[in-house]
């Protein structure tokens, strides 16, 4: 009963543990993502002159789970008739618990909707241009940052449920 | 027939403009109508920011179909046009006196730009370039502002100033009156221009002819003819992002923001059209494509800026059209009682008043 039960713990703290690191390991995932169609919706809108919520349509069909929420609800807003830029803002606040990036992050991504569909394509291109070599940084910086972090969790669980486990004993 | 007469079956509020305003709307306005009349006004109000788009909300003095236009200029009053007043509008959506009037922000005309475009004002850069906007319903805004040149071609427009948002109107049957004249002896359709000084309905009327034609009137014994429509405004056919706005009959083809000089020669060419409608005729390059595409016996349907047939003589490109007999029906409109009061169709062969 006692092995069990130590067993149980064990397997507890390092499940925790792997959690952690899988959620850890996503941010870089998702910054990735977040690039990516970015750049898309920045050909969509100097070559495509594609309207905002039909890129976004494009761009929810192209990506994958928490970003295809996110852009789904912005082609839903901006249909409502919201303006683009209080559309980007309003779906980062409900949006955000489902993705697993820092608030550095997101003060990035924000910046996107400050004049997003307001000027000409050239302008547009600019600014979309300028925030995906920030986001490129900030990427890189993850990268090595949430390997070792990932790393850390994913031993630091079981150990921490083996330690808790000689204590208790 | 009578040389004066007007489309009031259709129009039958503008038969009375002489009545003052609430009457008017209190005659009509049982609850149904006034209640139309507030929901159209919340559906234009939409395409503007709060401010604005609260007092459209809030009019109840003024019935939507008696507006035609509806101007936004910077740092100035809220303007209402309607047929023959400028109505001012203060915050709660009231008519007042233009100093007690809502004074127009800059933000205003970012909010309204950014509704009209859906957010994607370098979408619409093409129309911008020309001046207008064209919304979804076929509404035409005017806007001007600063304009950025590049190697003398214009770039885009910058700090939008004003916006004029006419209202269109889209009335059916509106031509059936007048096309009974438009058909020559044997039932085919006649050459015609049509001319009006501005607002008088030009466009609305030359839509409405396109799509009888286009269509057919068995009880006037005309067949629907192929009709290929060189839309150099994309006025006529409303077209946004390639779908039509306005219904311009079974058997249209439309040739969308073509210059209408090389339009005309294109669907000649590709679409075999009877009859061929275009916009404001005026320039000497389209006066050489037209008399080139009649060539091939295609009839044309016009229409011209003039308010008179001496004005028509007196404007040399049109006058030499008319010198060359290519039109053989002319029709005069006038806003003398409400846009679209047909002034005269003549034959221009006979010179007879029809």
């Amino acid at each position: 009963m006692l092995i069990l039960g130590c067993v149980a713990f064990i397997a507890g703290c390092g499940s925790l543990g792997l959690w952690l690191a899988n959620r850890i390991r996503r941010r870089p995932a998702e910054l990735r993502e977040c690039l990516m169609a970015l750049a898309l919706l920045d050909t969509e809108i100097v070559w495509g002159v594609t309207p905002l919520p039909e890129a976004f349509r494009i761009l929810k069909e192209r990506t994958e789970r928490p970003w295809q929420e996110f852009f789904a609800e912005l082609q839903e807003r901006l249909e409502r008739g919201e303006s683009a830029s209080s559309a980007w803002k309003d779906t980062i606040v409900t949006q955000n618990e489902h993705f697993c990036l820092k608030q550095q992050d997101w003060q990035v991504i924000r910046d996107v909707g400050k004049g997003l569909g307001r000027s000409d394509s050239q302008e547009q291109h600019k600014q979309l241009e300028l925030i995906q070599h920030q986001l490129a940084l900030i990427k890189d910086q993850a990268g090595v940052w949430s390997e070792k972090q990932a790393k850390m969790w994913s031993y630091l669980g079981f150990l921490c449920g083996i330690a808790g486990v000689l204590i208790l004993i | 027939m009578s040389l004066h007469y007007t489309l009031s079956v259709v129009q039958a509020p503008k038969v009375m403009p002489e009545l003052p305003k609430p009457t008017t709307s209190q005659t009509e306005g049982s609850l149904c109508g006034s209640n139309q009349s507030a929901a159209l006004w919340a559906d234009m109000a939409r395409w503007f920011g709060n401010d604005i788009c609260s007092i459209l909300g809030n009019i109840k003095s003024v019935a939507f179909h008696e507006v035609e236009e509806l101007r936004l200029r910077v740092g100035q009053p809220l303007l209402l046009r309607t047929a023959d007043q400028d109505l001012f509008l203060d915050r709660e959506g009231e008519v007042t006196s233009p100093n007690k009037a809502y004074f127009v922000k800059q933000e205003d005309f970012a909010s309204a730009l950014e509704r009209m475009t859906h957010s994607s004002v370098y979408a619409a850069e093409e129309d911008l370039k020309q001046g207008f906007l064209t919304l979804p319903g076929g509404n035409r805004v005017g806007v001007t502002g600063e304009v950025i040149v590049q190697h003398g071609q214009i770039q885009t427009l910058k700090h939008i100033s004003s916006i004029n948002l006419r209202i269109a109107r889209d009335i059916l049957g509106r031509g059936l009156k007048i096309l009974p004249l438009l058909l020559g002896a044997d039932g085919s359709f006649a050459h015609t221009l049509l001319i009006s000084p501005p607002r008088a309905g030009k466009t609305t009327l030359l839509r409405d002819l396109i799509r009888l034609i286009s269509n057919g009137v068995p009880h006037l014994g005309l067949k629907g003819l192929t009709v290929g429509v060189v839309d150099e405004r994309g006025e006529l056919a409303g077209m946004w992002q390639g779908v039509p706005t306005y219904n311009l009959g079974y058997r249209t083809d439309v040739l969308d923001g073509c210059p209408k000089a090389r339009g005309m020669s294109m669907l000649v060419r590709s679409m075999a059209p009877q009859v061929m409608a275009m916009d404001e005729l005026g320039h000497a390059d389209d006066v050489a494509a037209l008399l080139d595409a009649l060539r091939t016996g295609v009839r044309i349907l016009s229409t011209a800026h003039a308010s008179s047939l001496e004005e028509v003589r007196n404007r040399p490109i049109l006058a030499h059209l008319l010198e060359q007999g290519v039109f053989e029906r002319l029709i005069v409109l006038s806003r003398e009682q409400g846009p679209g009061t047909v002034e005269g169709v003549y034959d221009l062969k006979t010179g007879r008043v029809l």
